[in-house]
């Protein structure tokens, strides 16, 4: 058995493996930007204003936008590519040729286009520090002025070392220091710019007196060898720093209120548990007697019924039910006698009590007080799985219940429950345990819309939250979470299989 | 020595139809089987009601008249003398904007079209034996099939608009006169002066925030969720059938890939996926809503195929048949995927109640199409209003659906497996 359950263990990793690929592939191909309705409201669609734009370059590096998905193959850049995106760029301020401009315009059907003109300046953000040796050439001996302006304008953002451990808050002393002697560098690039309409002279100064010198100082950073460049190839894509990160079990930030996502998750995990554990419990305690009741009377009146009412809940949707008993018993037409939503907090009118908040109960009141927020939620996750779970009970005990041992259990003299109880039972409830894996991951996705209706702030309502706020790390850190959970749950279910029917040996 | 008797050509034809009457085909004990289960026979009829309504919205409910006939003299002068808006308004791309409605719009027509060719084509046609007749039918609701949705495409691609003329009002004013359908309302006809009220002779289950008119919606919505259902589970099961018939039938390494991906598959919460992958749709319709439903769904039907196939390989009929050296194509079209359709199509049944459930859950979690008219959209108005109809309404039509969908799903799966009778 052991050995068993080591075997499976080790079978969950490229189970998980394979899992993390997928979300991975999901979050990071599919068409529309994770992250996009934040980002076009201040960024992409505005690109005129500076602010807007730096805060948007912030937010690509900080999510890692701004590498390649797979392979980074920015170090083999030539100085062609680059020139090119900044002529596109330097076209696009150019003045469009009418009657009257003569000198230096752009004729309006080679104007570039403002989707291009985009595309352009996120691309050249992307490649960040690999180009700089480029914009060095180009800001030093390009062919048009306006074209070197751009470079050495460009190179102020790019040249940019960025800080170690950034969005960490718990930040050694030494990366501490390393960071001041970073950002004093960074400011100092910053302020090495020229003006729009900068004359050559200007430029030719900035650069020979500022650019050049600095390069030749720092010219290593960009003498990379084969083992560097395989390192960048590899190392420095999105795929890389997600397995990365992973492996450190760092999530990131959730992009709303720039807080960790691992704590934000375990915060919600809690509740959710709760949630669906005391939903299952109370399924599986019901719905067990309730299908070896009716089993026993097959045929019967009773059977009739409790089947017919079984079958109608199970086809009743859980937010509908929800919807209905929260606006009879909570919101007061006809009763109040429930809190509309939350998980803890409220207690019943006839309930006496000295607490305030939640902080101030017992552990007894509190628990009072859960049980009387989640009477209604329960309700609504217990009875759809209560239908399908003894229906799945009355047929298993209808399996065993003319097979020879418990005729001959029978015979023996044992008592009717006996006979029940540690024959039938035993062994008609085998197809009603393993469906404890597979509803698993059904109640933790399904309590999406419980946790919707009752505004309980678990992991289903945190993923509804992060889906409209388009937060990339929080949706990929939910999923995970949940598969794993899942994971641990079809584990319990097979060992539970194991345990309960003597036949089924895993060694 | 006994002198064989020439049997007469009539003689021969009466052994032949006697041997015909006595040949039933598999479908057919199925058919008698599940005819057995009376709750399950009448959801059939239930589900084909739905369809019937659905196909029927715009007879009950359309603010555009049958006819209209506006005097010399009155309203615009456009508009005067006979028409016949209601026709044209049903093929309108504005007046419906998705291509589902104008979809059903047409199957009111060519339903019953189809229904008339194939009476008389019986009619002119004589059939040597019933087998012929029924291959025969096989073959004209499969041309019929292709020929009604090859003029629904030439339809929607031509693309027909016409101006929006508010035939109420025009209706009202003296000395017209016209026929409107039963309730005078679309499913998108806003009227802000009747916002939230409770049902009425007017509007029979009360309007919307909007002053929308519920019942029209709740009409319409029978389309949306129908039409989910039903090719959402489509695509899941072709998914399905191909992936699973791969791996049971070629076994060994294809089987070990599918095997793995279809683990890997359960382990994400379907909801949690299909709520993450509509998180990068901006503007979902009811197609995308399909095709996550489609893409995320397919597991269950892929482990049914390839564990029929694996059973199926190894029996006498199989083993004989690549004995006779049939093509690969042949054993799998003609002897394994007969056999292994009976549980897909028990878990197909049941499949679209479940995928009705997801598409209500993610229009009432306001993740579905916008502007739909689909009844968790409702619900979620009864939820912000507190209204009581808008509530059960919508509630109570998921409920009956997808109610006789499981009736209907557990009658056939009886019905191909007896011994599953309790």
């Amino acid at each position: 058995m052991t050995t068993y359950i080591i075997k499976r263990i080790l079978l969950m990793i490229p189970t998980l493996f394979f899992i993390s690929c997928i979300i991975f592939f999901v979050l990071n191909l599919a068409p529309g930007r994770p992250g996009g309705g934040a980002v076009s409201a201040e960024g992409t669609q505005d690109s005129t204003s500076a602010e807007a734009r730096e805060s948007y370059r912030i937010f690509k590096e900080q999510f890692n936008f701004d590498k390649p998905a797979f392979f980074n193959t920015r170090y083999a850049l030539t100085r062609g590519e680059v020139e090119g995106l900044l002529v596109t760029l330097a076209d696009f301020n150019k003045p469009t040729c009418e009657d009257g401009k003569p000198e230096g315009c752009i004729p309006a059907d080679q104007k570039p286009t403002s989707g291009s003109i985009i595309e352009a300046q996120d691309t050249v953000e992307d490649w960040g520090e690999y180009i700089v040796p480029h914009l060095i050439a180009i800001a030093r001996d390009g062919d048009r002025l306006d074209v070197r302006i751009i470079a050495v304008n460009r190179l102020t953002v790019n040249a940019k070392q960025r800080l170690i451990n950034e969005y960490n808050k718990k930040q050694s002393p030494e990366d501490r220091k390393r960071n001041q002697e970073i950002s004093a560098e960074n400011e100092l690039l910053g302020s090495y710019r020229v003006a729009v309409d900068a004359s050559k002279e200007d430029v030719d100064k900035v650069v020979n007196e500022k650019w050049v010198p600095w390069f030749e100082t720092n010219a290593e950073r960009w003498n990379w060898t084969f083992g560097d460049k395989m390192g960048i190839l590899f190392g420095d894509t999105r795929f890389a720093k997600y397995w990365s990160n992973l492996i450190k079990l760092d999530f990131g930030v959730s992009h709303v209120d720039k807080r960790p996502v691992l704590e934000k998750i375990k915060e919600r995990v809690p509740y959710t548990l709760t949630l669906n554990f005391l939903a299952v419990f109370l399924a599986y305690l019901l719905s067990i007697p309730l299908g070896v009741w009716s089993a026993y009377r097959q045929n019967s009146l009773a059977d009739k019924i409790v089947t017919v009412a079984l079958f109608m809940l199970y086809s009743l949707p859980s937010f509908f039910i929800g919807v209905l008993l929260l606006e009879a018993f909570a919101v007061g037409d006809p009763f109040a006698w429930f809190p509309t939503g939350e998980f803890v907090g409220k207690f019943p009118d006839w309930f006496q009590t000295d607490a305030a908040n939640t902080d101030q109960m017992t552990t007894l009141e509190y628990m009072l007080s859960v049980g009387y927020h989640l009477t209604l939620p329960v309700f609504c996750m217990t009875y759809g799985a209560l239908a399908s779970l003894s229906r799945y009970a009355r047929s298993g005990i209808l399996d065993v219940i003319r097979a020879d041992y418990i005729r001959t259990a029978r015979a023996k003299g044992l008592s009717e429950p006996m006979v029940v109880i540690k024959h039938a039972v035993r062994n008609g409830m085998i197809p009603v345990l393993t469906l404890l894996g597979t509803m698993l991951p059904a109640l933790i996705g399904g309590s999406v819309v419980i946790e919707y209706v009752f505004n309980i702030p678990g992991m289903g309502l945190f993923m509804f939250e992060s889906i409209f706020a388009r937060d990339y790390n929080a949706i990929m850190g939910v999923l995970l979470i949940s598969t794993v959970l899942t994971l641990i749950g079809l584990l319990i279910s097979d060992i539970s299989y194991a345990v309960v029917d003597p036949r089924i040996s895993f060694d | 020595m006994t002198e064989e008797v020439e049997k007469t050509p009539e003689e021969l034809e009466e052994i032949r139809k006697k041997a015909d009457l006595q040949y039933k085909t598999y479908s057919e004990i199925v058919w008698v089987q599940f005819k057995k289960y009376p709750q399950s026979y009448y959801s059939l009829y239930g589900v084909f009601a739905l369809f019937v309504i659905a196909i029927l919205a715009p007879v009950f409910s359309l603010n555009v008249p049958f006819f209209i006939n506006v005097p010399a003299g009155v309203g615009p002068e456009n508009m005067q003398g006979m028409h016949f808006p209601w026709l044209a308004a049903l093929f309108d791309a504005n007046f419906f904007e998705g291509g589902l409605d104008i979809f059903f719009n047409w199957l009111l027509f060519a339903l019953p079209g189809a229904f008339v060719i194939y009476k008389v084509m019986v009619r002119t046609k004589t059939f040597a034996n019933p087998r012929e007749e029924k291959a025969f039918i096989g073959r004209y609701l499969g041309w019929a099939a292709l020929g009604v949705f090859a003029s629904f495409l030439a339809i929607y691609m031509f693309d027909f608009r016409q101006a929006y003329v508010d035939y109420v009002q025009l209706s009202q004013l003296d000395g017209v006169s016209s026929l409107f359908p039963p309730l005078q309302y679309s499913y998108r006809d806003v009227d802000l002066n009747a916002v939230i009220q409770d049902p009425s002779w007017q509007h029979w289950l009360g309007t919307d925030q909007q002053g929308r008119d519920v019942f029209a919606r709740i009409l319409y919505g029978t389309r949306i969720s129908l039409t989910i259902g039903v090719v959402a589970v489509a695509i899941y099961t072709a998914i399905g059938l191909v992936l699973g018939g791969l791996a049971g039938y070629f076994g060994g390494r294809v089987d070990m890939l599918v095997m793995r991906l279809i683990e890997v598959m359960i382990c994400f919460p379907t909801f949690f996926l299909i709520l993450t992958l509509r998180g990068f749709i901006d503007d979902p319709s009811i197609f995308h809503i399909m095709v996550l439903i489609g893409i995320t769904g397919w597991t269950r039907i892929a482990r049914l195929v390839r564990g029929e196939f694996l059973r199926l390989k190894n029996q006498d009929f199989v083993q004989a048949a690549i004995a006779l050296g049939l093509t690969k194509r042949k054993i799998i079209f003609r002897h394994l995927m007969p056999n292994a359709l009976g549980p897909v199509f028990v878990a197909a049944t049941f499949g679209v109640a479940g995928a009705i459930l997801i598409e209500a859950s993610l229009s009432f979690l306001g993740l579905g199409p916008a502007t739909a008219p689909s009844w968790g959209q409702i619900l979620t108005a009864g939820r912000q209003t507190g209204k009581i109809v808008l509530i059960l309404a919508p509630g109570l039509a998921i409920f009956i659906t997808v109610s006789l969908l499981n009736l209907m799903g557990e009658g056939i799966r009886d019905a191909l497996d007896p011994k599953l009778r309790k």
